[in-house]
């Protein structure tokens, strides 16, 4: 029998049927939905994140950083142990492809003082080069002297009214004294690097920073925790990512200082994206699972009403086998069944999941994301579910006597 | 006159010699274990020569059944030979038995058993379906035997939406879409009344002026008395072979 031929008698066995057949198939929309919308919505915030760490990022550069090794569950921990000299800056400096070199150093303050109004908590002042800030600047000019501070935009706001260009303010350090800053630029977007986890209030002159390491070469040198190294070319980043990485884990003084189990890593904005688009990833797989139970729950629904046609289709079955039918068609015919019923309910399930998923997103102002890989195995598992939930019901068919279904009312 | 020529054009390939045995059954047993064993064929033999149109008629539990059953290639005897179509039965499984009787054999039942979301037409085509024959010209065959049967008015129409006696005109147009060399016919004017039964005789009738072979299982003499023989079947044996002279 032919799988055109199938195709017809199984959808009129369906349309015969459209209330029980809409049932049938919700099981699969309700499945197929649920997995779709997550995707969808697990794709949003990935997107939305994405953005998030592209603006203001838009300058060619990568972020290098020294990183517990392996350390198990909650991913790698950034180190602070300044390994990074003087002598490696200059030499990546002269690495081809390399615009410049910021290095970072994060002093902690616990208070920030304007006038009789203060903020307390825990911030980080970030003694770097002023060249990165470049770009960024929404008013003022970058610092020079060691008494200069750059904010950016959140922090000058801490203030009632805000802080400008021109105004002082203090910062009292964690466990040390007190110094008065002149505010010279403010800075709209944080320029990334550092650690996220403490808000960065200001940007200072290196010359605010002292901490030295001896270098494997017996001199001492100023040494820093991480590092900015901006490129001259987007096109030309994985290359100068190379290079970078290459020089700083081999002839480098961060290679020597580092401890053993620690690693040196170059990340660029898009290592950033993606690093976090793995994490959110697991999670979405993780709903995403828990809502493809719900397919098996579908699959179910479909084997059962299958079963309940096979009994109550005896007779026809009986019908086609002494007109000629032979196993393979009775079984074709009832797979070919559950097959369309598991298609039409993926199909609907991934139009209804990318609906709710859209009002979700656009709802909470992410961009809408179209998970197409997640949208053709929703297909093909809509498919297997329709195959399997087939079989048992088909091969019932495919036993029955046609003697005694001809008998049967 | 006019209908038993359509009739030939279109069963002209299925005409054999009027020697050939189409069916031939040689002291065939079957026996049910319900309880006690009953012998529902106890021993019976028959032959039906090509083109020859034959009755059985018996009382219930006689083995009319059962005999149809195994002519119709739907059941294998517990002994005894039976040969369809030149092809011994005993031997072949179940698929095999299942392309011999979609093939060779055409059904007619008192229920008419069309398949009900079908429409008459697709009804038709339906043995023709499982075996990919004749792919293009389904729907001209279709449409062919159920003018010849005086449906050709109804051919988009399902079970449903058709009277008794239409019913079975259907079943009868599906019972020779595949050219069988033998039409199988279990009590076929049993759920008609009397004049719609009378009409469907006349196409059994015709069915057998163009050479058709014929076996028909029917307690109503009047109806057994169209054919050329009548077989009385008790417990499962054949009592009397009685020769009719095919007219009423």
């Amino acid at each position: 029998m032919k799988l055109t031929e199938s195709f017809r008698i199984s959808w009129r066995a369906i349309t015969g049927h459209k209330l029980r057949s809409s049932l049938t198939t919700l099981g699969i929309i309700i499945g197929v939905g649920a997995v779709i919308v997550f995707m969808v919505l697990g794709g949003a915030f990935e997107a939305n994140i994405a953005q998030d760490i592209r603006e203001g990022n838009d300058e060619p550069g990568m972020w290098v950083n020294t990183q517990q090794e392996s350390s198990g569950f909650g991913g790698s921990q950034i180190l602070t142990n300044p390994i990074y000299t003087e002598s490696d800056v200059a030499a990546l400096e002269s690495i081809d492809g390399v615009d410049f070199v910021a290095p970072e150093a994060n002093k902690r303050a616990i208070q920030l003082r304007h006038g009789d109004q203060q903020q307390t908590g825990q911030f980080n002042i970030q003694a770097t080069d002023p060249q990165r800030l470049d770009g960024d600047l929404s008013a003022g000019e970058l610092f020079e002297a060691d008494d200069e501070i750059v904010l950016p935009a959140d922090a000058a706001d801490i203030v009632d009214g805000g802080l400008a260009v021109g105004d002082e303010v203090q910062i009292n350090y964690d466990g040390g004294p007190t110094k008065t800053f002149t505010v010279v630029g403010i800075v709209e977007e944080s320029p990334g690097g550092g650690n996220n986890r403490i808000p960065t209030a200001g940007y200072i002159s290196l010359d605010n920073y002292g901490t030295t390491v001896e270098t494997p070469d017996g001199d001492t040198e100023k040494a820093y925790a991480s590092m900015i190294v901006a490129a001259e070319s987007t096109d030309t980043l994985d290359e100068t990512q190379a290079a970078v990485l290459d020089y700083l884990k081999t002839d480098s003084d961060a290679a020597q200082l580092k401890g053993d189990d620690q690693v040196i890593k170059a990340q660029t904005v898009d290592d950033a994206v993606d690093q976090i688009g793995d994490i959110i990833d697991q999670f979405t797989f993780l709903i995403g699972g828990i809502a493809a139970i719900s397919l098996v729950v579908g699959s179910i629904g479909i084997a059962n009403i299958m079963i309940v046609s096979v009994t109550e289709r005896t007779r026809e079955i009986g019908i086609m086998k002494a007109i000629g039918a032979r196993k393979r068609d009775i079984i074709q015919l009832f797979i070919v069944e559950a097959l369309i019923l598991g298609v039409i309910g993926a199909i609907i399930g991934v139009a209804v999941g990318l609906g709710i998923g859209y009002l979700g997103a656009t709802g909470i102002g992410w961009p809408m994301v179209y998970p197409v890989d997640w949208i053709a195995i929703a297909v093909v598992i809509g498919m297997t579910v329709g195959v399997l939930s087939g079989l048992y019901p088909a091969w019932r068919g495919a036993r029955v006597d046609p003697i005694e279904a001809l008998r049967h009312e | 006159m006019r209908h038993e020529v359509v009739w030939m054009a279109v069963t002209e390939t299925s005409q054999q010699s009027p020697s050939a045995t189409t069916v031939e059954l040689q002291d065939v047993r079957r026996t049910y274990h319900l309880g006690e064993p009953v012998h529902a064929l106890d021993g019976v033999s028959i032959s039906l020569p090509a083109g020859s149109f034959t009755a059985v008629m018996g009382p219930s539990g006689s083995g009319k059944s059962t005999l149809m059953n195994m002519v119709g290639c739907l059941d294998t005897p517990d002994e005894g030979d039976v040969t369809v179509a030149g092809q011994d039965v005993t031997v072949l499984s179940g698929n095999e038995r299942a392309k011999l009787r979609g093939t060779e054999l055409g059904f007619i039942f008192q229920q008419f058993n069309l398949m009900p979301r079908l429409t008459a037409a697709e009804n038709v085509t339906m043995p023709l379906v499982f075996h990919n024959d004749l792919d293009d010209g389904r729907r001209q065959r279709a449409e062919t035997l159920l003018e010849r049967v005086g449906l050709g008015d109804r051919l988009d129409h399902t079970p449903p939406e058709l009277s008794g006696g239409q019913r079975q005109r259907v079943a009868i147009a599906r019972a020779l879409v595949n050219e069988p060399s033998l039409v199988l016919a279990d009590e076929p004017t049993g759920n008609l009344d009397t004049d719609t039964g009378a009409e469907i005789m006349e196409l059994f009738e015709q069915l057998h002026e163009a050479g058709r072979t014929i076996l028909m299982v029917t307690h109503e003499r009047h109806i057994a008395e169209h054919a050329d023989r009548i077989i009385h079947l008790v417990d499962g044996q054949i009592e009397e072979i009685e020769q009719v002279g095919g007219e009423r």
